[in-house]
This record gives structure tokens, sequence and C-alpha cells, in this order.
């Protein structure tokens, strides 16, 4: 199995952590990944702009990029969304439907391509999980609030799984951070406003680790509290489990 | 501050307040939440929303004839039938009906049609009273202002703003914020008005093809008592209404009112079907851009919106910027699909009010594409070179590079050199960037993942 | 026939995409007991008693109502008579309405009360307070039932009613008598 990592642009220039405990974890379950070095960025900043059109040449580069891998696995639900949902303005090339269906997240490649559901480990802190919606209602890797009371999902139980985790349960269990990429900067006030209520909910219910699947929510969230000097960690679920995991 | 332009400006006064943005987000979830109550308690609730939107689907793909068939069973029955092409030939054909019955005052009921039209300030002009008679209607109309949601037309106003409101206008006592009490008064002024009105306005939730009836939904009753009582009644009806069969019914009115307010069904679900002798039902069906989106093959399904509301209580960003942000008749995700096809330059910043997070999509009683919709409508604006210049531009820009590894790489360096040597006063001025207004950028690390990556010798996989 | 007609008629004819499918819906059932049935009443601000025999009916709303006397039905003796002409100067003054339904559904609390019911169209929601009388075998489970029960006949005027008028309007702040009637009790026999 030829696995490649895929590491969203903003976490390679921002947060390599998250990509380096991405690539440790994997090898640990066995997965050497590579990282095709050529790699850029799934285009959605473009695409979410109104500018699908020109996103275009990125949509090929990454095609281009990763056509010869099994799974292209990324720690971002919402590249990974975008990338199997909206590469479909392009030519439909075996290629492209290849990488489409390939392209997997981190916690869906771990739970449904390795068959993990569980990793030995010991965390002894009470963890707030942020879901993020492109993961959430786009990839369906947890219930949804709109559907059902029964709060589930593959992360929730991988991380409840952890020795001493205390998950914390929020009132809003899945209430979008209003990052929603350049929506943060073209109606800032709105974005800081939802992050800030998000926050408050963890700090409410005893959250002292901020964690989630999705890097770039949990960026526009860790800058809040970064700005507010508020007493929570924010964590990528893959520094967690890898930390976690012997 | 001059004028606001775009959704994000009207948003920032409505966040001037924050503890009424507070109270508005609270309020709107606890509808969401008595949504989700009733929803969690009716087993066959996805399989409803699955019906409602097939039957819509199928509804629109022969809309002409079942317009026809609606028609030919309405005139059966002696309903009147009207046409109205667009907002000035509805208003046209309604002034027309209430000077040919001789009336002066109207009442009307909850109609968001009528509001689209701009109905009221048409017959105010042309000597005509017409009354609000729903509740929150009538608060927004004796302030002047419009409804900032279609369900809760008045949800943006505090008990204390209506108290207000009513000693102005019905000389309450003033200072009176009880909820029963100022109810009350609405019920003891508007009463005057039902028994005075000639004519009765109403709007129409549904319209049945095979009975010619047409479906009205209240819950104050207002709009029976009104058309009970009144000679005249005037019903004005989106051509979207349709719905093929009586017993389709049965789903829309299972899946409305658990999606607005998590109720079983609305309090009066009233039936319209033939008028009495000496009485007379006139229906207007409406385009007014209508069979425009019908041809957008990627908005059509907006039409099959049953103004439920459900989408703008869930919604985090509506939930945070009031209705009136939106600027158009209906507000929330629903809205911003359906306005770029009235007036796309106007409208062009409603799409982007969205973090495309899909819940609107999830409570959708339709099944409505709505997030998806958003997506596709901001490509439609930026292929019509609607996109303020700043966004379009830096999006060239970024493609350029993102389609380029060594000018990815080298951008990305000199970011992170940047953040680390330019003064925290400067990289988080407010002026040049909206992020840091509330936002502390990320700390930019000394090295990015590929620099680290490539540092490591012993990196085991292949690199393409 | 009007040119509005046919130019909607024509934009809609090119607009619209070809035929889908129209579905079969089922006829989704569920519980219709008499105690789902008053459960939904009451939770909807209605109110229900079962009375032992109809026989009784008149004694039960003499006691229920000890202050309305301006009582328009055809069920009890009437202190104001109502027919499809009263004029509305006549029917605002009525207190109560005692008007029997067609049938009842368990799953919202709704009432079936076709317009022969009625008396007059606007005196279910005129009048002051509205009681129901309702034969407790005349129950269906869900809105399905409901409209087969119609069988595609829903008459000249009628309405599903359920429970007493209410608004929320104000702050989400639930009001009992908005503008139709202030209570409903349902008699249940």
């Amino acid at each position: 199995m030829k696995v490649a990592l895929f590491v969203p642009c903003y976490v390679d220039q921002f947060y390599p952590q998250v990509a380096i405990a991405s690539l440790q974890l994997l090898a640990k379950l066995g997965v050497a990944a590579a990282f095709p070095k050529q790699q850029t960025c799934c285009g959605q900043p473009m695409a979410n702009s109104g500018c699908e059109q020109d996103a275009k040449p990125v949509y090929h580069h990454f095609v281009d990029t990763f056509q010869d891998y099994d799974y292209v696995v990324g720690p971002a639900g919402s590249c990974v969304y975008h990338v199997r949902q909206h590469f479909d303005i392009i030519d439909q090339t075996p290629a492209v439907q290849h990488v489409r269906t390939a392209t997997v997240e981190l916690f869906d490649f771990i739970t449904q391509v390795l068959g993990v559901t569980e990793i030995p480990g010991r965390y002894p802190h009470k963890v707030g999980l942020h879901l993020s919606c492109h993961g959430q209602r786009g990839l369906h890797q947890a219930n949804e609030s709109e559907m059902t009371p029964v709060r589930d999902g593959q992360l929730r139980r991988l991380l409840a799984g952890l020795d001493g985790l205390e998950l914390t349960e929020l009132d809003r269990n899945d209430e979008c951070c209003g990052f929603g990429g350049t929506f943060c900067v073209s109606e800032a006030g709105i974005s800081a406003r939802m992050g800030q209520d998000r926050v408050a909910d963890h700090l409410r219910h005893g959250t002292q680790v901020l964690t989630g699947g999705d890097m770039s929510c949990l960026m526009h969230l860790e800058g809040i509290v970064r700005r507010r000097q508020l007493p929570l960690r924010v964590l990528h679920a893959a520094e967690i489990l890898n930390g976690a995991l012997a | 501050m001059s004028q606001p332009q775009n959704h994000a400006q009207r948003s920032d006064l409505f966040l001037l307040d924050e503890e009424r943005t507070t109270w508005h987000d609270e309020t709107l979830w606890f509808v969401r939440q008595k949504r989700d109550r009733a929803v969690y308690a009716t087993p066959e609730f996805q399989e409803l929303r699955q019906l409602a939107s097939d039957i819509k689907d199928h509804t629109l793909s022969r809309l002409a004839e079942y317009l026809e068939q609606f028609e030919d069973a309405a005139l059966a029955n002696g309903v009147r039938v009207h046409w109205a092409a667009d907002a000035a030939e509805h208003n046209r054909i309604v002034l027309g009906i209430v000077r040919q019955a001789g009336a002066s005052r109207v009442v009307k009921s909850k109609s968001m049609l009528t509001e689209e039209c701009h109905l009221n300030p048409h017959l105010l002009a042309h000597g005509v009273e017409v009354i609000d008679s729903d509740l929150g209607e009538r608060i927004i109309q004796l302030r002047d202002e419009a409804p900032s949601h279609v369900v809760l037309p008045a949800i943006h106003l505090k008990k204390e703003d209506v108290g207000e409101t009513f000693w102005q206008h019905l000389g309450t006592e003033k200072g009176l914020t009880d909820p029963q009490q100022l109810t009350e008064a609405a019920r003891q002024h508007l009463r005057a008005k039902f028994l005075a009105a000639e004519v009765a306005i109403s709007g129409v939730n549904f319209a049945i093809a095979e009975t010619g009836s047409v479906v009205v939904c209240t819950n104050e009753g207002n709009a029976d008592l009104a058309i009970g009582l009144a000679r005249v009644h005037i019903a004005c009806m989106g051509m979207e209404k349709l719905l093929p069969r009586l017993s389709d019914l049965a789903v829309f009115t299972r899946l409305l009112t658990r999606s607005a307010t998590g109720q079983p069904i609305t309090t009066y679900t009233s039936h319209f079907t033939k008028p009495l002798p000496g009485r007379e039902l006139h229906v207007v069906i409406v385009d007014n851009g209508r069979s425009q989106q019908l041809g957008r093959p990627d908005f059509r399904a907006s039409l099959k919106c049953i103004r439920c509301g459900a989408c703008m209580n869930t919604c985090p960003v509506y939930r945070r910027s009031g209705g009136h942000s939106y600027d158009f008749t209906i507000p929330g995700p629903i809205g911003a699909i359906l306005s770029p096809n009235i007036d796309m330059r106007k409208h062009a910043s409603l799409p982007f009010a969205s973090t495309l997070c899909g819940s609107c999509t999830d409570v959708c009683p339709v099944k409505i594409d709505i997030h998806t919709q958003l997506y596709k409508w901001r490509q439609v604006l930026g292929a019509e070179g609607m996109l303020p210049a700043s966004k379009k531009y830096s999006m060239k820009l970024l493609s350029r590079v993102l389609a380029r590894p060594a000018l990815f790489k080298a951008g990305g360096a000199a970011a992170r050199l940047g953040l680390r040597f330019v003064p925290h006063a400067l990289s988080h001025a407010p002026g040049y960037n909206p992020w840091a207004i509330a936002r502390e950028l990320p700390a930019p690390p000394k090295q990015s993942f590929r620099d680290w990556h490539a540092a490591q010798a012993a990196t085991p996989a292949p690199t393409v | 026939m009007s040119t509005a007609r046919e130019k909607m008629l024509a934009a809609v004819r090119a607009s619209q995409p070809g035929a889908l499918p129209l579905p079969t819906v089922p006829l989704f059932d569920g519980e219709a007991s008499v105690e789902k049935f008053i459960a939904l009443l009451e939770s909807i601000g209605a109110q229900a008693i079962q009375l032992p025999h109809l026989s009784q009916l008149a004694a039960t709303v003499a006691r229920c109502y000890p202050n309305e006397r301006r009582v328009a039905s055809d069920l009890l003796p009437a202190t104001v008579a109502v027919a499809a002409t009263t004029p509305a100067a006549t029917l605002a003054t009525i207190d109560l309405a005692v008007l029997r339904g067609a049938f009842g559904v368990a799953e919202n609390g709704s009432i079936w009360l076709p317009e022969a019911a009625m008396l007059h169209r606007a005196l279910p929601t005129v009048a002051q307070h509205l009681a129901i009388v309702l034969d407790q075998h005349a129950l269906v489970a869900t809105m399905h039932q409901a409209y087969a029960r119609l069988n595609g006949q829903p008459g000249g005027y009628g309405t599903f009613l359920a429970g007493p008028s209410k608004t929320a309007d104000i702050e989400q702040s639930l009001v009992i008598g908005a503008h139709g009637a202030r209570s409903l009790l349902v008699l249940l026999h």
C-alpha cells in the first residue's frame, strides 16, 4: 500500500508539528507515508471565494502530485472534503477520479482503511472535541445533531479510548466555529464572534485541551484563545494520539 | 458610518450590541432545539424529508401542467384565478380587486410574497388601509420595519421594544413588558380591525392541484378569523406553492411546524376551496422571478422551500447577524440563494455570508442543498465579475503561487519570516488585517514541515 | 385569457426540467389511542374531558363555563343563534361555541372541523372560547390517515384545529389566546 501524506498549505507553514505527528502516528500504526514535496494546496481558498476557475491549475497540480499513490492521507477534513467533492469541475480522467476517491482524512484512514478503532495510550486531561463541519457533515465522520441526539463519531471514540481522557460535553456539540476559509476575513466580525462563543462553550464545561481533526478550525480558535489569554491548550488530535501511543 | 454596503458591514452594526447578539443567538438556538426534539420523536422524519423533496421535485418538473390543473379545479369551485408575472402586476391586481369590492379596509395575514412585492405601500398609496394581523407582523408594521425572519418576523425585538411601540401606537401603559398583556392589547386592537375589514388578504402555504384548494397555516387564527368575516378573500401565492394531491399535505404538514417551531402541527391548518354564495375567493398566482430560477438547474431546488425558517434558526451566521443584515425579504441561508436570482449585484455578498457549515441543508425539510447552492452562487458571482476587486486579484495571485511549488515554498518562508520579525502591532493592525481584530495570528515556526522533512536523514518513504 | 397567464406558463414550460417521478406516500401508521390523543391535546394547550355519555354534554359545558352566557351551538341549547349569514357584530359577542369535530389525529392533537360543523366560517375563531365534541372512536394515528379519511374531499372550507389560538411572537414567550379562541376544551365521548 502506497500512502502519501497530504499536508495542507497552512499546516505546512504554520503547524509543522501536526504534520509530524500525523506522519509518526501513521508510522506507529505500520504505515510509512511518503511526503511528495511538490504538493501545495487543494485550491479551496480560491474556490470558496468564487474563483473556482482560478483554482483549476491547482487541482491539476494536486492530481499530478498524488496520482501514483493508493491513498492520500490528510490531517484536515475540510481539504479532503474539497478534493473529494469539488474536483468535479475538471475533466474526470482516471487519474482525477482515482485521486478524488483515494484522498482520505487521517482518522477515516486509521479507522476505515486500517481498521484501527482503538489506540492504546494515556492522556489524563479534560479534552473538548471540536467537530469540523466538513468532516462531520461533509465526510459524515460523526453523528449530526440535526438528525439524532446521539453524540458519536470515530474521532470521539478514538479519544475516549485513551486512559484518563475525559471528554467534555458541550451545550452545542456541533456548532460551527466560524472559520469558514476566507469567511474569516471577509466576515471577520461574525467569524470572531462565532469563535468566541465556541471557545466559551468549552470553557464553561471544563475543557483543558481543545482538539479536533481540522487544523483550520483550530487555528481560528487558537487565535481567539491566545488573544484572550484563556487557559486552554489547542492541539490537533493527531498530536494527542501520537503522543499517547507508545 | 456611511450606509452599510454588504452583509459583513450590516452584521458589524448588529454585533455592536454584544448582549443583544447573545440573546438573539440563544433565542433562535432555543427554537432549533425545539425542532430537534420534535424531529427525534418522529421516527420516519428522514423518510418524510425525502418524500417531500421528491414530491416537490416532481411538481416543479411538471409545474405548468399543475398550474393549469389547479386553475381548472379552482375555477370549477367558483374561485377567481389571476396571474401576475411580476410584483407590480400582483399589486395592480390586488388593488383592482379591492377597488372592485368598493373596499377601503383590508386585513392581511402573514404572507412573505406580499412582503416581496411590497404590497402594503402600494395599497396605502392608493388610499387603502391595510393592517397586518399576525402579531409579529403588526408589531413591525407599527415600527415601519421589515420582517427579520419568515416565521418569527419580530424576533429581532425585545419585549421592551414592543412595549414602547404599543405605548406609542396602541396607547398601552408606558413600560409594559409582559408578553401576555402586550398580546392581549394587540388582540383588542386587532379585533376591531377584523370586524371592520371588507377584504382579507392571506398568503398561501400550499395549493392543491387536484382540488383547487389553498391551504393557510397559522397559530394565531388571524387568517381564519379575517377570511371568515370579510366578504372578499384574496390569497396571494408564489407559483411554486403547488402540490399535486390533497394527501401530499400529510407529508408537508408533518414537516412544516416540526421544522419551524417544534410544534406537531400549526394550530390552524385551513383549507379554502370554495367561496360561500355572495362571497369571493381570489387566488393571485405570482411568478416574479420564479420561472427564471426554475430555469437555473443548479438553483431550481431553492423553489422547493416551504418557508419553515429552520435554516435561519440553525444558521450560526444568521443567529449572530440578524435578519435585517441580509437586506432581502427572505433572510438567512435560503434568502442568500434566492436573492441573487432577483438582483445579483445588490445581493452579491449574501452567498458569502456563510461558513458553508451545511447545517441548513441538514435541517431543511425538503432537502434543499442550500450550502451547495451557496458555493455555486459564489462561482456564478465570480464568473460574472461581481466579487470585490481585492478578492478577485488576490485569488488569481494565490492560484499562481499554489500551482508552483517553488513559489509556494518561497512565499511560505517569507510569510513566516515576516511574521517573526515584523512587530506585533504592525502584523496585527486591524486596518490591514481583519483576522487580527479579535484573533492572534499563528505563532510562526522556524521551520515548515517540508523543511523539517527534508532535514530528516532517515525519511523512510521515497519522495516523488 | 390574460397575457400574463400565457407568458408565465410559457416561461415555466421553457424552464422546467424533464418530468421526475411522483412518489407513492406510505400510510405511516402509529398509535391512535385516546390516551395519546389527550396527551397531545394537553401538550398544545388544550384540555380534554371524557364524558361517560353524550347526554351529559350540556351539564358538563354548564359546569366548565359558569360565566360564559352567550353560547352558540347546534349540539345543546344555545343562547345565540348562528347561521352562515349571521352578521359580524353578533358573532363578536359570542363567549363560547360548542361544535362537533369530525375526527381527531393522535400524533398532533388536531381535530378536523369541516365547514358544515362550524355554523359560520368565523365562529371557531371569533368565539372567545371553543369546545369541540368528538367521538373518541373517531381517532386516526397520523396525518396520512387523516387525509386518507378526507379522500380528496376537503369541502368548501375546513380546518385541522390543534389547540387554542396562540403566539410566541414576543420574545418566543408562549401566549395562549392571540386572535382566535382563548381556550379549547375537547369533550370526548
